[in-house]
Parts: structure tokens; C-alpha cells; sequence
């Protein structure tokens, strides 16, 4: 008692805010990447010029070759939600506009914001300028073609649509399907060759052909590079990286990022370090989208139980491969590159592999209140991954930017119970 | 019991006992494919000389489908995973599914690995239409689908068959459609309940036989003099407006049903198939035709007008949305439609339709009020 009553209060201060790592260059140039996508888009929008939306798989190389400014939705209600100002958005959708709370939350963002873009007041981090046009793929979900048919309908703008079907099969795609999908394809150019009143440099879209496959092996190089036990990366760093995928994947920028983010992780491997900042007792597969409002916890829970989410599939969703110039590979490539363009056996085989490539322990998998396809996944593809890769599988309850889903204390018990069984299953092992 | 009214009670003992009415089907030696919702095309089915019966799930609280289904699985997809792993579809040869949203994506597989007795054959529909190769990829999908369903009935679809097949339906939608027109005139024979199990009892019963149980029907209503009815009249849209319970608290509130655009019922007749020689591509051709509905995209969205419209047509005041319970395309739909009904200066309602656990408690409240405006 007399040690309290003696300590004057001037001695005992707060703690000092801790100080937060410098960013690798890597991110750097990811941020200024990003940033410099969301200026030219304004920069066009003041000048008169068309700026499009597009889903986040959607045959970007067009638009890159015609030099248009495109902005995806998806990752910027990502990047939103990380931030944690998605709220007033989400609340508008469902409030003043009668959206349910039902529907993806990513649309309710989107569609809030849109419905707000002439407001004065509007003001978002980052935030996008109105478009002109909409560039729809729905080879992630059919709530992207009600989402865009929303949008279309609010901000009075075309929709140009590639229908890449769904494999509903474990079988490759007949030749009727890639041919519509092809179809749709060379459709798009022609229209969009008249909605911008000028033709396409086909030279140019094959540069960009030929880039955009450079930096998905390059990304595709980056991830193996995780195989290593133990792995020279948070399995977290991954989500971060995406963007340059998703916005920027015929760049020659993202190619530099890269190069720069490849030789940072060899650093790493030849250095014996690793950007996980625990010690990795544990190696897991992580399923779903980020909860991007908790990624924070997220990572810290998993730092605390000594976790490593090496590996998750949904990075390698923008793998979109094909030779550049074969219009029916680029056709087929936006039909199957998307985990939810493909049947549940056929996505949680490519899981299995991978969890066996990767050697990881357990299945983290995050039961997405807005993504039903992939939360179908987790349910059915549960058995496949347990009697395939014999390892324990765990769900927790989240969402990927509705702030009203998630637990922390759900989140932390299950993971708990997992690295549990991989205990068992480890000592059992030796 | 007058000729009419044992008419509307065998199609009311139909639409509530479909496996009573797929036993009798097996007992005759008859093979049966069912329908998974919707804009399966069953005139295949017919043209093989089997019995298409629809799959629309009922009235049940899963348990053993959840281990295959999220809770936010669509309530009518629930149940039908439910009741194929019980058994309640037992005798099925297999089951037809259209790959229309993200729940049939996963319900794809969630069946394939629950229901081992009914093997699935799934066909996507194209959605942009407006391609140049969309009716071509459609026909080829449907000669696939044909194929899939050969292999697993051992029944073939022939050229001529379909074509008699698609008169048949053809008929059968004028049929349906001629009756939402007569029974408007007849508000206080045709209620809420008796209309849904005219409708309904068609996804059970060969389309011959109930176009002749309703032309039946449509030639006794005529018989009578006209209703003038003094009740409120709506427009219903949605998946579907069941169960009989929550239909009750319409005829309880003296409201009538005077026009629908639930996928259900009136949803799936309102296109025809076109005429043409060639059958698949007639067939293809209704797809591309189809319009005003939360599964197919439009390039502007038509729905909202076409239920004012219809609402205007038929002397009703409001559109009640029957939103299926996680169903996210009508959900969607629902805040544009909300938006056209109430700019048309109508009322609209939007009541929740769930098969695992339908309370009507707040659908009625909202009905009572309704009722009382005036």
C-alpha cells in the first residue's frame, strides 16, 4: 500500500506510443502506385474524359491499352473498410436506399458511396470519381452483376459485360463456352472502340498482354517463396500486394514492385528472418477474403498463438494466365482463374495441393457473411480438405467490411481450439 | 360440390401433396426428373417421356443440410438440400439445377456431396444476352444438358418430341395466363389460396393434363357472373408467396391477388417460346426473350415499371415484394422496385418469406394496416 501512496504520479507516465516499423520500399511503391491510379482517375474526370468501375477480374488489358483510368470498387471498399470508414456508407445503403443487410457488403459500401458522389460533402480515403462506365466480369459472384446493374441504374452509365459462366464441373470448358466468352470479349473492344471514338492500339494491348503475364508469374514466384519452413513472410503480406494485381496488373510498375518485393523476401530467406513477427510454431491455410476491419486483430492473435497464415488462396485469384495473343486462352483464363468461377471439388483440390506444398498444419477458413460462394466452399469443400490433406479445419464468423459480424472472442477460441489439434497432431507426429 | 369447386380442390390436394403425387407417378412405372427453380427447361423432360416435377422445397427447419449450407443459404435451397439428404425426393431419377445465382453455384456441390441418390445435372444460362454467340452458347448448353440427362435416365430427347413438347408448354402458359386474367374477375371464388394452388400444382402435374384442369377451371369461372369486389387488390412478386398460412391473413384482410410476378407461378409463363424450325434454338430463344426478373440481367431494369404497370392494368394499390429469406438477387431487386411502386405513387409492402421458420407475425401486422388505409 505504502509503495502506491508514495509513488508520486508524475513518475508513472503512459507508455510511449510504440514506434510503428517503417514500411518496406516495396509498400512504398505500392502506396504511391495506388495513389497515382486514384490522381490520373481525377485527373481525366476534370478534363472531361471517361473514367470507368470495374469488377476486380475483368479483362483489364483492354483499358490499359486504350490508356483509360479504371477504378475498382472492390478493392477500394477494401481498402475503406481497413481503414474503418466504411460505416456511414454500408448505413446509407441500407438506410436511405432499402438495400438489405443481407447482400455483400463490399455493394452496400459501393453503392452507399455512389449515392453520394455529387453530395458536396463527399469524402472518402481514397475516393473515387464518378464513372462513366461500369466494366463487369462476374466470374467472383453473381451479386456483381446485380451490384453493377444497380449502379448502372443509379449513375445512368453503360455496363460492358463479359459473362465468364461458372464451372459447375470439375471438367475443362467445352469449346461453346470459351467461344461466348471470346465472343464477348472482341464485343467489348468494338463497343468500347465506339463508346471512346477511337480504335484500340493492338500493339499496345499485346505489350500489355505480355505484361500483365510477367507480373503474375512474378507474383506467382513471390508466393512460392513462402514454401520455406520457416516461411521469410507473414502469409498477411500477401493481402497488402494484391492491389498491384487488381488495379495495376498490366503495369510496368507493378512489375518493378515486384522485383523489389522478391528480392526484399530472398533478403529475408538469406538472412534467416521473416516479416511474421512471431515465432512460427505453425503453419495454416487461410480461406476467404480478409476481414479487412480486423486485420489488425487478426494478425495480432495469430502472432500471439504463434500462427502463420503462410498461404491463402484468394491471393491467387488474379493468377489469370494465358499466351499472349490467344484470345481463346485469355477467354478461358477469365472463365477458371477466380475461386468462385470454379465447382467446390475443383477449388479445394487446388487447396489441398497447396496446403501440402506449403506444409501447413490447419485451415483457417473465414466464413464471410457477404461471400456466400466461398463460404459454400468452406462447408462442402470442410470433408475434402480433412480426407485429403489430413489436417484439422477451423471457421470463424466474419465479414469483409460490415463491421457487425465479426468476434473477437470467437475469433480467438477457435483459433485456439486449432492450434490445439495441430498440437496434438504435431506431438503425435514426433 | 359443384364441378368448380371439386376442380380447385383436387389442384389444392396436388399442391400440397407432391410426394403423394410422385408416388403415383413411380408406381406407374414412370420416371421422374426434377426442377430445381427456375427456367429449368422441362420441356427436355418431356420430350423424353419422363414427368418433370418441380423442386421448390417446403415448409421444414433444416438440420442435417447445414452441414453443407451457411445459414445465409437461401431458404428454398435449404429445404431442398434438406429433404434430398432425408429422403423425401426418394425416387427421383435426377435432378435438372440452373446455375442462376451464387446459391446455386454452391448448392452445386453442397448437393453432389449430401443427396448420394439423385445425381445432379446442372446448365448455366448466358447472361448477356446481347452477345452475338449468347443463343448459340445456350442451345449447345442445352444439346449438353439433354446429353447429361440421357446418361443419367437413359431416356433421349428427339427432335420431333420437343417440337410437340414446346406446343404443349407454349399452350399450357397461355393457359396460366389467361386464368390470372379470368380469375380477376371472380375475387371472391379465386382467393389468395385457391389462385396459389392453381398455380402451384402445375410444377407437380404433367402440363397436358393441368392445362385441361385449368382451361376447366377458366370455362366454369366464366360461367359465373362477374365480381365486383370491394376488398383492396395487390400485386404479388417474389420467389414465392406460400405457405397457405401466411396467404390467409390476405383472404383474413380482404385483400386479393389480382396479378403476380412470383417465379413460382405467373414468373415463368409470361414468355412463350418462339416460333422456328428448329427446336434447341426455339428452346434458347424463350431465354433470350425473358425479362423483368431478379435472375435475368437486363441492360435497364424493367421490373419495377412492369409491376406498376400490372398494378395499373388490374386496379391494385400496392406490390408486396415476398422476399425469400437470403435471397440476394431479389434482394437487390427489392430497393429498386420499392423506389418505382412508391415514384408511381403506389404502396408497397415487403414481407419475408422463410421456410425454416415462417413467422407471419409481422407480415400481418403490416397487412392489417394496410387493409385499414383508406
Amino acid at each position: 500500500m505504502s509503495e502506491v501512496k508514495d509513488t508520486p504520479i508524475e513518475s508513472s507516465p503512459l507508455p510511449a506510443p510504440k514506434p510503428k516499423r517503417p514500411l518496406p520500399l516495396s509498400r512504398q511503391m505500392v502506396n504511391e502506385q495506388t495513389a497515382k491510379c486514384y490522381a490520373e482517375a481525377w485527373a481525366a474526370k476534370e478534363n472531361g474524359e471517361p473514367v470507368g468501375w470495374s469488377t476486380a477480374i475483368f479483362p483489364q488489358e483492354v483499358c490499359e491499352a486504350f490508356g483509360v483510368p479504371v477504378l475498382y470498387p472492390e478493392n477500394n471498399a477494401a481498402a475503406i473498410s481497413a481503414k474503418h470508414l466504411g460505416d456511414p456508407f454500408i448505413e446509407h445503403a441500407e438506410g436511405a436506399m432499402g438495400f438489405p443487410i443481407n447482400i455483400c457488403s463490399y455493394a452496400r459500401l459501393n453503392m452507399g458511396m455512389a449515392d453520394v458522389l455529387d453530395n458536396p460533402d463527399y469524402k472518402a480515403d481514397p475516393a473515387m470519381p464518378r464513372p462513366d462506365f461500369l466494366l463487369l466480369a462476374n466470374n467472383s459472384c453473381t451479386q456483381l452483376m446485380k451490384w453493377y446493374e444497380c449502379l448502372s441504374e443509379a449513375l445512368n452509365i453503360p455496363i460492358f459485360f463479359v459473362d465468364c459462366l461458372f464451372n459447375y464441373y470439375e471438367e475443362e470448358p467445352a469449346f461453346y463456352k470459351v467461344k461466348y466468352v471470346r465472343s464477348q470479349i472482341e464485343n467489348y473492344i468494338e463497343n468500347m472502340e465506339k463508346f471512346l471514338k477511337r480504335k484500340l492500339d493492338w500493339d499496345k494491348y499485346l505489350e500489355v498482354q505480355k505484361r500483365s503475364q510477367i507480373n503474375c508469374q512474378l507474383f506467382n514466384e513471390i508466393v512460392d517463396l513462402n514454401r520455406r519452413t520457416p516461411a521469410p513472410m507473414s502469409g498477411f503480406d500477401l493481402f497488402n500486394y494484391m492491389s498491384c494485381l487488381v488495379l495495376c496488373r498490366g503495369k510496368e510498375s507493378t512489375t518493378e514492385i515486384f522485383k523489389q518485393l522478391k528480392a526484399e523476401v530472398e533478403e529475408n530467406i538469406k538472412n534467416n528472418t521473416s516479416t511474421f513477427p512471431g515465432e512460427e510454431k505453425y503453419r495454416v491455410h487461410w480461406e476467404g477474403i480478409a476481414c479487412w476491419p480486423n486485420l489488425g486483430f487478426n494478425l495480432k492473435k495469430l502472432k500471439e498463438y504463434n500462427v502463420n497464415a503462410v498461404m491463402n488462396g484468394y491471393v491467387t485469384a488474379w493468377d489469370v494466365r494465358y499466351a499472349p495473343g490467344d484470345l481463346d486462352g485469355m477467354a478461358k483464363a477469365y472463365q477458371t482463374s477466380s475461386t468462385n468461377s470454379l465447382s467446390t471439388p475443383t477449388i479445394m483440390n487446388k487447396r489441398v495441393d497447396s496446403i501440402k506444398n506449403f506444409g501447413c498444419d490447419g485451415m483457417l477458413c473465414h466464413v464471410n457473411r457477404s461471400c456466400k460462394l466461398m463460404t459454400f466452399h468452406i462447408f462442402v469443400g470442410r470433408e475434402i480438405v480433412e480426407s485429403n490433406a489430413h489436417i484439422p479445419v477451423a471457421n470463424f464468423d466474419g465479414d469483409q467490411s460490415d463491421t457487425r459480424i465479426f468476434s473477437e472472442a470467437q475469433f480467438e477460441t477457435r483459433l485456439q481450439g486449432l492450434v490445439e489439434i495441430m498440437k496434438e497432431q504435431k506431438e503425435g507426429a514426433v | 360440390m359443384n364441378t368448380l369447386d371439386m376442380a380447385l380442390q383436387r389442384l389444392q390436394e396436388i399442391a400440397a401433396n407432391p410426394r403423394k403425387i410422385l408416388d403415383g407417378y413411380l408406381a406407374q412405372g414412370k420416371k421422374v426428373v426434377g426442377c430445381f427453380p427456375i427456367y429449368v427447361p422441362e420441356e427436355l423432360v418431356h420430350a423424353a417421356g419422363m414427368i418433370p416435377m418441380g423442386l421448390w422445397g417446403g415448409q421444414v427447419t433444416p438440420t442435417i443440410a447445414a452441414k453443407y449450407n451457411p445459414i445465409s443459404t437461401c431458404s428454398v435451397m435449404r429445404s431442398c438440400l434438406e429433404f434430398g439428404i432425408t429422403g423425401k425426393y426418394r425416387g427421383i431419377s435426377c435432378a435438372i439445377m440452373p446455375m442462376l445465382c451464387d446459391t446455386f453455384r454452391g448448392m452445386s456441390a453442397g448437393w453432389r456431396a449430401g443427396v448420394k441418390d439423385i445425381q445432379l445435372a446442372a446448365f448455366i444460362h448466358p447472361q448477356n444476352r446481347n452477345d452475338t454467340y449468347a443463343q448459340y452458347f445456350l442451345t449447345a448448353e442445352y444439346r449438353a444438358l439433354a446429353a447429361r440427362v440421357e446418361k443419367l435416365t437413359g431416356e433421349k430427347v428427339e427432335d420431333d418430341k420437343l417440337s410437340a413438347s414446346i406446343e404443349v408448354y407454349n399452350l399450357h402458359s397461355k393457359t396460366m395466363m389467361n386464368f390470372t386474367q379470368v380469375a380477376n374477375d371472380h375475387l371472391d371464388v379465386v382467393n389468395p389460396i385457391i389462385r396459389h394452388a392453381v398455380m402451384k400444382s402445375a410444377v407437380f402435374m404433367p402440363k397436358e393434363e393441368h392445362t385441361i384442369a385449368v382451361q376447366e377451371i377458366i370455362g366454369e369461372l366464366n360461367k359465373l357472373p362477374k365480381h365486383d369486389w370491394k376488398g383492396k387488390k395487390v400485386i404479388l412478386s417474389g420467389i414465392t408467396a406460400e405457405p397457405n398460412e401466411f396467404l390467409r391473413i390476405f383472404v383474413e384482410n380482404n385483400i386479393a391477388v389480382v396479378g403476380d410476378d412470383i417465379a413460382q407461378e405467373s414468373r415463368q409463363y409470361r414468355t412463350l417460346i418462339p416460333d422456328g424450325a428448329n427446336p434447341w434454338e426455339r428452346l434458347s430463344g424463350q431465354w433470350m426473350n425473358r425479362w423483368g426478373c431478379s435472375t435475368v440481367h437486363e441492360k435497364q431494369f424493367s421490373r419495377g415499371k412492369m409491376l406498376v404497370d400490372m398494378a395499373k392494368d388490374s386496379g391494385a394499390s400496392c406490390v408486396v415484394i415476398c422476399l425469400m429469406r437470403f435471397c440476394d438477387v431479389e434482394e437487390y431487386d427489392s430497393a429498386l422496385i420499392i423506389k418505382d411502386v412508391k415514384e408511381a405513387g403506389l404502396y408497397s409492402l415487403c414481407l419475408e418469406i422463410d421456410q425454416s421458420t415462417q413467422n407471419n407475425e409481422q407480415s400481418r401486422t403490416k397487412l392489417q394496416s394496410f387493409a385499414e388505409l383508406e
